[in-house]
């Protein structure tokens, strides 16, 4: 079938260069993430080389997976469909081409920056001020070519994805310059109780402000694209976007409940955490409506089954999240494995399934050829579907048998031997997660350079 | 003393996104929402026909199964904390 769309035919050349970024550094990141595991099962692992020892892979892992997979996976989809969205052009192809270059500058700064122990010490918070101050370029850089596309666009609605992804860029560059306090360059930190407000303050806004809009505003293009249905209700989406706004910005002390921070701060976050209910099911059945009735569409499109699947991950993250938010279930699973296997359903299983699944969708689209392997496409889902899922048991079991033990009052080196297995299966599941990031590196770098499929829209 | 620059924070936040809002208000941004709905549709009319293969469908099960197994977990997770409360 030829072609019909995209009559002026773009190059979407920044949307590309961000699709393989994403793809590079989800798997030296998961890379990293194997490095962090090994250390976890055998401390002497690597015979400790000073420069790659836990406390420097943790960082290097957690701040490429946010800032090198992520981030740029969900914006590449973004830098197809606003111009799409909007009937116009992106404003500036070469300057979203600048920016996925000086992408990929600062990100080796920042690890190599963390190598030399020029950490910051902070956890999300960790790449030196240098770098710190190239991401807030780059987000401005982002900022001003998105907004401007804005501003040229013919089609006045401003449809939930764009209201998404703006509101996500915007508020993450300010926040950024904030929680990483820029103007302090020797330290990047407050002092006491207040630092730590401020960073938790940032760093949920880095899931509820940065990786939660741009993940929704995918889902809310793609889904309804590839089952060819209307959104089910654009008002209530409409809502979800200005009730997210309302109830995320400030549930961040949710991460300090058992520190010494005032108990107000507290209320506000545990009583905004439990009416992230609303933002989410507002989108959940907004979402799942629209593509009522049509799974098997969905199953026919590799990059609309990443999204939908995504969406599961979304629904089971934030029910989870807002339960971890009630102080008498955090007696227990606070400060263990129970949060780090919330991370990974969150950010792999929620952010990162919807990036990947946005990429898969939107390449074909540029590129104006099928994927270069749908077969490999398939695999790559049920390797990082079976690892996060992994992940989120085993992680879950480690935090239950920790949290329990240290509410009993057992002193850590006991309970290391007993959760010394587990650890084992993490890093045997992290395998599948880290072999789906190479055999994706592959299959997209092949759909974009040397893609042997017929020169037509695919399907 | 670090409440007034917290508090100077938020309100610039509040601000701007009152702003933002009022801005979207006066531009119709909240009008034509039947028309907001078909965005994403437009300019891709071509439909696709859906291929129902049997490994589709062996996929649908497994997949589905995976999802039951996770709601069996939380299930047996919170009914064995419940059982196991002091
Ligand atoms: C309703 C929404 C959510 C709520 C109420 C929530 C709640 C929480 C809470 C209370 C914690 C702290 C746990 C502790 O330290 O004891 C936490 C940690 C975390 N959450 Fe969520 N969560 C939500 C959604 C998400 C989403 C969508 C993501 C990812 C995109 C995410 C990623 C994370 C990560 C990475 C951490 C670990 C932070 C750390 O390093 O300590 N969360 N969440
Ligand atoms: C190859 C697969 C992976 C392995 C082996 C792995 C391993 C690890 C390890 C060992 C940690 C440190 C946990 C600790 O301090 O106890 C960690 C943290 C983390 N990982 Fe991964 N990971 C993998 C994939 C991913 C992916 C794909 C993502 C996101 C897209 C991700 C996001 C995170 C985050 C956000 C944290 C911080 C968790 C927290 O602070 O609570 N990881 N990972």
């Amino acid at each position: 079938m030829a072609s019909s769309a995209n009559n002026d035919r773009p190059n979407h050349r920044t949307a590309r260069a961000f699709c393989l970024t994403s793809a590079f550094w989800f798997a030296a990141a998961a890379s990293f993430g194997m490095i962090g595991a090994g250390y976890l099962i055998a401390p002497d692992f690597m015979a400790n080389i000073g420069w790659l020892h836990f406390g420097k892979a943790r960082p290097m892992h957690v701040n490429l997976m946010l800032f090198g997979f992520v981030t740029p996976g969900l914006l590449a989809a973004a830098f197809y469909y606003v111009p799409k969205l909007l009937r116009t052009a992106l404003y500036s192809e070469k300057l979203g081409v600048f920016t996925a270059i000086l992408w990929n500058i600062t990100l080796p700064i920042g690890v190599v920056g963390l190598a030399q122990g020029r950490s910051q010490g902070r956890e999300y918070a960790e790449w030196p001020w240098s770098v710190d101050m190239l991401i807030v370029v780059l987000f401005a850089l982002v900022i001003f070519n998105l907004v401007m596309t804005v501003r040229r666009r013919l089609e006045p609605i401003i449809y939930v994805s764009i209201w998404y992804v703006c509101a996500a860029v915007i508020l993450t560059g300010t926040t950024y310059c904030i929680g990483n306090v820029i103007w302090k360059p020797s330290t990047g930190a407050l002092l006491g109780i207040p630092d730590a407000i401020l960073l938790w303050f940032y760093g949920h806004n880095v899931f509820g402000l940065l990786l939660t809009p741009l993940g929704l505003g995918v889902a809310y293009y793609v889904l309804p694209l590839a089952t060819r249905s209307p959104l089910y209700s654009h008002t209530l989406s409409l809502i979800g976007f200005w009730s997210l706004i309302v109830v995320y910005t400030h549930i961040g002390t949710h991460h300090l409940l058992q520190v010494p921070v005032p108990t107000w701060l507290k209320t506000i976050a545990i009583v905004d955490s439990v009416a992230m209910v609303i933002p989410v099911m507002v989108f959940l059945i907004n979402i799942w409506y629209t593509v009522q009735g049509k799974l098997g569409t969905i199953h026919a499109d590799i990059g609309a089954k990443f999204v939908f699947t995504g969406t599961i991950y979304y629904f089971f993250v934030n029910i989870q999240g807002s339960m971890m938010a009630l102080p008498q279930v955090q007696r227990v699973t606070h400060f263990n494995n129970w949060v780090v296997g919330h991370a990974h359903i969150g950010v792999l299983g929620f952010a990162g399934v919807v990036a990947i699944g946005g990429i898969y969708y939107v390449l074909p689209k540029i590129t104006g050829r099928p994927l270069y392997s749908r077969f490999l496409a398939d695999l790559q889902y049920w390797l990082l579907l079976i690892g996060v899922t992994g992940f989120a048991v085993v992680l879950t079991i480690v935090g239950l048998i920790q949290g329990n033990a240290w509410l009993n009052g057992e002193t850590v080196y006991r309970v290391l031997p007993e959760i010394h297995l587990y650890y084992i299966l993490r890093a045997s599941l992290g395998v599948f997660i880290i072999s789906g990031a190479y055999i994706g590196l592959y299959n997209i770098f092949r759909t974009l350079y040397f893609n042997p499929g017929a020169a037509t829209a695919c399907e | 003393m670090y409440y007034p620059y917290f508090i100077t924070y938020m309100l610039a936040g509040f601000v701007i996104s009152v702003g933002v809002f009022i801005w979207a208000l006066n531009n119709g941004q909240f009008k034509e929402q039947q028309r907001a709905r078909f965005l994403p549709l437009e300019g891709e009319l071509e439909t696709q026909p859906v291929r129902g293969s049997r490994m589709g469908r062996l996929e649908t099960y497994a997949l589905f199964s995976l999802a039951c197994c996770g709601l069996l977990a939380s299930a047996a997770v919170l009914a064995f904390a419940l059982w196991r409360a002091p």
